[in-house]
């Protein structure tokens, strides 16, 4: 860092504590979400969903619900032919059953009326008749033989069934001194974003033109969707993806919500406002499904890993979503964080009758690496080892490296973060020796900074920023990223001011809206700091040369003496220089207001390996890395777990914006947290149970542990400015760590999650019998 | 957001006023903090002619000494009702409870009277309008059959109340307004033993004031057992009081919630006159198995809750012995 760097160090530059750019708004209220966004004469949207789990649908009788005064439009499956789903391998979903429903809460119909009474009561009016069909909410259950297919090109239920094997497991598991094996149980969680979905859709019917404000993280998903299952083009729909209170995954796809607004709204010629409760927020789903996995590790005596063999089923849910993609990362991160000569990965995706699941927070690696850290540290301990020593005997051995997987590993600050929380926890002098009821457990994880392999449009980059400048001088970013709460509008003027070292508040960014802001992929996969952060950077590069040369030209020098220093442009050693807007306007003269346009396209090398089967999934540019440690107490009596402490330190390559890296970290711990501890969907015969938060049980601020965090900055090659993955990675660890601390605490080894007051005293109450 | 139904609301600025509203509008409901009833409303559970809301009934929210004895209006809301200095002073336990219930912004609207009277639970039952309809509803509202209890000719329903057991266990009163005037009656008689009606309030009934007695050598507490500090109704409740004459027990009571479709005083009068030990223990255990009767009203299953109440109120009892 020069001297000209480390002078202007202020609010906005990378490495600086920054404010999101978009915070004032939101906490004062001001922001505008799509359920507040005013639209007066706007129709009232409502679905009908299936009362059943699975059955044929017979009949569909409308008539009476359009007679109804006040009822603009009715929709059925009849209204759209054409499927949707979020990878082009598997769209399998229509918006509206046409022939079946497969979960109960299918939507099956939908109305708009000029009320949100006029609209239940035509709801209440719609004759649907199904002939019912055998339901499966389990995967044993619908994998077995004679089952009723749920997809008809699926007639073993199974989406998807993955076996790979690298190295030879057999020889590994045989040159070992402990072999263990253990099947571990994970509820299905899902992601509880504090906004339900929501669509504004407004179609003009002289122009023929769609407008969508929705809640999402891919708004340019929605718009191939909804013009896919419209048959409407593209560039007839404009998508905009206002404030949004938070993802976590469940908005990586367009949603069956969003299309049937848009259906709506074209029948009614007219503009429809959907607005779901928290029941249908929870019945779209797209979570963490339900899944068993079977881990079976091999360590010498010293600790090293010699092979893995990982078994991971899921209870995917109706329909395939992301299903493909879920089941093989559980296999796709098993490789990147330690020097694993054999790994063995079997993996099979299930259709049953419940909400699909989908992508979230950690996708695919969050139940195998608790899976795999848990049994790592049963095994540490049964050869007398200590689960530290075990991380650090099996770090990767050189860097860069490329896996088995195919994936180039640039940067890896895995074994500081080892060092950081060993330290930070206190953990040589108090592990083991803690009061009885308390424990503290450790584990690692990692995550991808980006898939590198788009699920769609191979060839176009990967990232595009735009930078427009007008004679006032202020620099507008412009950028497809959805910010969803994370912070990616911030990131990315942070970039733009970090090139061209100008005042933050020079700055502003339109983020979103497809008819503004260049296409984007979405917010998914960690992918937005990496790919939108880079071709930010490019961005900026180029305005910057442009201005550089017309200050050059304005102060008549060559352009290698043209140095700029604040806000400031001028000859190297001479004062005072041309001030940003003089130079600005300087560059402008000529040409009018300019629009510079930076891109982002990841280098082929790190997109998989055509000869690796599966590479595709999980390649990646680079891994955040976090390890973890957690303190509990249990209380014997209720059987209650609680998190006392937990010291988190993580990789993030560079932490552009520290403060917003530290939010990112707490809130992915306390998501693991929550899934660890106390969340989990409950069905009863398919019906949905926990269709609200309190039966949903997300922690609240009482269970909230303080997080201590520790930031490892291992300066990725190819991050911009060094930077990877910040808001994932540390998620995984948790479950693991304080499945550990809860041994410690009570001698149980937990093989089921979330670790709720009930299942602990039935592994109390066991361990009692066993004793006497 | 769902749908609330449309109601005439009517503010009543006393008590006599809003009996009367009562009485002249079938199907009226009282509503206090709205914390419990507009929530159900929207589930579509009821669809009541007019809600008369008391919030603006002069006296309900206050608290005052009358002679030994301290009057609550049941207008209090939980957040007063646990910082009063009063309450504070000679029932420790109450604050306990009230503090118990949901999270600070409940407390903040939710009344002592409307946390008494609140709508038993179910999972059957706390679900939308869609979700019990594709059910065929149940025993509770709608339905001919419980879902819980298959061939039951009554509805098992769960009470979740926090407060009910530690004014039982306090022996207080609840002083009832209606149009042919006031009535006392013990808390505990304020409810029966069926979820689907288990408030024994007269159709025309309000309460007005939660009447303490004083309780001189009488120490109380409260234990809740849920997942999550905060939000989460009881899974099972428990409060005792007992009076500790040297080395005897000279008074005893025990209440709980969150098990059956009442919240029920356990009779452990046996252990007045005795140590508290094990084999007193054992003596309430069983009168608290006798007396509790959980079914799989909540998302949690009923064998944790059922073991969880044992070992809740023993080591309550346990605790009061040891401070007594």
């Amino acid at each position: 860092m020069s001297i000209h760097d480390l002078k202007r160090r202020g609010i906005g530059s990378v490495g600086v504590r920054t404010p999101l750019i978009d915070g004032v708004e939101k906490v004062t209220g001001k922001a505008k979400y799509t359920a507040d966004l005013a639209a007066p004469g706007a129709l009232c949207g409502r679905i009908l969903r299936s009362p059943l789990p699975h059955a044929r649908v017979l009949s569909i009788d409308t008539s009476a619900a359009e007679a109804l005064e006040g009822v603009v439009a009715v929709c059925t499956g009849a209204d759209c032919k054409t499927p949707f789903g979020v990878l082009p391998i598997s769209e399998n979903e229509f918006p509206l059953a046409r022939e079946k429903v497969r979960y109960r809460g299918d939507p099956v119909a939908a109305v708009a009326a000029i009320d949100e009474a006029t609209a239940a009561a035509a709801i209440k009016l719609i004759r649907v008749e199904y002939e019912p069909l055998p339901a499966y909410f389990e995967v044993k259950k619908a994998m077995a033989p004679g089952a009723e297919p749920i997809h008809a090109e699926k007639p073993n239920n199974i989406l998807r069934e993955v076996h790979n094997e690298f190295g030879d497991a057999e020889a590994g598991f045989a040159a070992a001194d402990l072999v263990r094996e253990k099947t571990f149980q994970f509820a299905e969680v899902n992601h509880v974003h504090i906004e339900p979905n929501a669509t504004l859709a407004e179609y003009d019917p002289e122009r023929g033109h769609l407008t969508l404000h929705t809640t999402t993280q891919v708004p340019y998903y929605v718009q191939l969707n909804v013009a896919k299952c419209l048959e409407m083009e593209e560039s007839h729909i404009r998508v905009i993806k206002p404030f949004v209170g938070g993802g976590f995954g469940a908005r990586t796809e367009c949603l069956h919500f969003e299309i049937i607004a848009a259906m709506l709204a074209r029948k009614a010629a007219g503009t429809v406002r959907m607005l779901q409760t928290r029941e249908e927020t929870f019945l779209a789903h797209r979570g963490r499904p339900e899944t068993e996995i079977t881990v079976k590790l091999g360590m010498t005596r010293d600790g090293k890993l010699t092979a893995c063999h990982l078994k991971a089923t899921q209870r995917g849910g109706a329909y395939a979503s992301y299903g493909i993609i879920t089941i093989l990362y559980t296999g796709a991160l098993l490789h990147g964080i330690y020097d694993l000569p054999a790994i063995k990965h079997d993996g099979w995706r299930v259709y049953t009758n419940t909400p699909p699941c989908g992508a979230q927070r950690g996708h695919g690696t969050v139940d195998p690496r608790a899976a795999f850290e848990a049994l790592m540290n049963e095994m540490a301990e049964e050869l007398g080892l200590d689960a530290f020593a075990v991380r650090r005997i099996n770090l990767l051995r050189e860097i860069p490296h490329i896996t088995a997987y195919a994936q180039r590993v640039m940067s890896y600050g895995l074994p500081e973060c080892l060092d950081a929380v060993m330290a930070a926890s206190g953990w040589a002098e108090r592990r083991g020796k803690l009061p009885k009821g308390r424990g503290l457990g450790l584990a690692c994880s990692h995550f991808v900074s980006g898939t590198t392999t788009p699920k769609h449009w191979t060839g176009e980059p990967h990232a595009t920023v735009n930078l427009r400048v007008d004679f006032d001088a202020g620099i507008t970013v412009l950028t497809g990223a959805a910010d969803i709460g994370q912070g990616s509008n911030t990131m990315a003027a942070q970039m733009v001011a970090e090139v061209l070292g100008v005042d933050w508040h020079r700055l502003r960014v339109i983020s979103a809206d497809s008819a503004l802001t260049p296409k984007d992929n979405g917010s998914y996969s960690s992918r937005v700091t990496f790919m939108v952060g880079n071709a930010a950077v490019a961005a900026a590069q180029d305005l910057k040369r442009i201005l550089v040369e017309a200050a050059a030209k304005k102060l008549d020098a060559p352009l290698d003496a043209i140095e700029c220093e604040g806000e400031f442009f001028r000859v190297a050693g001479q004062d005072p220089g041309l001030p940003f807007s003089d130079v600005v306007k300087a560059a402008l003269i000529d040409t009018g207001p300019i629009t510079v346009k930076g891109t982002f396209t990841s280098p082929q090398e790190f997109m998989g390996d055509k000869k690796v089967r599966g590479s595709a999934i999980g390649a990646t540019m680079g891994f955040c890395y976090a390890a973890q440690v957690v303190e509990c107490s249990v209380d014997e009596i209720t059987g209650k777990v609680t998190a006392e402490k937990v010291w988190v330190a993580v990789d993030v390559g560079r932490a552009i914006n520290p403060l917003a890296v530290e939010g990112q970290i707490q809130g992915a711990v306390w998501m693991g947290m929550g899934q660890a501890m106390s969340e989990e969907t409950r069905f009863d015969q398919g019906r949905m149970l926990h269709a609200n938060i309190l039966d949903y049980r997300v922690p609240t601020m009482a269970e909230s542990p303080d997080i201590k965090v520790f930031i490892v900055e291992s300066i990725d090659p190819n991050g911009p400015y060094g930077a990877k993955e910040a808001s994932e990675g540390m998620l995984a660890g948790f479950l693991p760590a304080v499945m550990d601390a809860v041994h410690e605490a009570i001698g149980i080894r937990p093989d089921a999650l979330p670790l709720t007051p009930d299942r602990i005293a039935e592994w109390l109450d066991a361990k009692d019998r066993r004793r006497s | 957001m769902n749908l609330l139904p449309d109601v005439r609301v009517h503010r009543p600025a006393t008590l006599d006023e809003a009996v009367r509203l009562k009485a002249a509008s079938e199907g009226a409901r009282f509503l206090a903090g709205g914390t419990d009833l507009l929530v159900n409303l929207r589930r579509g559970l009821g669809e009541p002619a007019a809600l008369i809301d008391l919030t603006g009934v002069a006296d309900m929210g206050s608290i005052r000494r009358n002679g030994e004895s301290l009057w609550i209006g049941a207008g209090v809301t939980l957040a007063d009702l646990a910082r009063h200095p009063d309450v504070m002073a000679a029932y420790p336990a109450l604050v306990e409870a009230a503090l118990a219930v949901a999270g600070p912004t409940h407390r903040a609207a939710a009344t002592l009277g409307g946390n008494l009277c609140q709508d038993t639970r179910c999972v059957f039952y706390n679900q939308s309008q869609w979700w019990r309809e594709a059910n065929s509803f149940c025993l509770k509202k709608e339905g001919d059959k419980c879902q819980v209890v298959a061939k039951s000719d009554r509805c098992y329903a769960t009470y979740h109340g926090d407060i009910a057991p530690v004014l039982m266990v306090l022996d207080a009163e609840a002083l009832l307004v209606g149009p042919d005037g006031a009535r006392r009656v013990k808390v505990c008689d304020l409810y029966r033993e069926t979820g689907a009606s288990h408030l024994t309030l007269a159709a025309g009934e309000v309460l007005a004031v939660i009447v303490l007695p004083p309780l001189p050598g009488w120490r109380a507490a409260y234990r809740k057992v849920r997942i999550r500090d905060a939000i989460d109704f009881p899974l099972a409740g428990v409060a005792a009081a007992m009076q500790r004459d040297g080395d005897v027990i000279a008074g005893f009571r025990m209440a709980i919630t969150g098990t059956n479709s009442a919240p029920l005083a356990v009779d452990a009068a046996e252990v007045i006159g005795r140590r508290w030990d094990a084999d007193a223990a054992a003596v309430v255990a069983q009168h608290l198995r006798k007396k509790s009767s959980v079914l799989r009203t909540t998302i949690v299953g009923p064998a944790y809750r059922r073991r969880v109440i044992q070992a809740m109120a023993r080591k309550l009892v346990d605790d009061l012995w040891g401070e007594a």
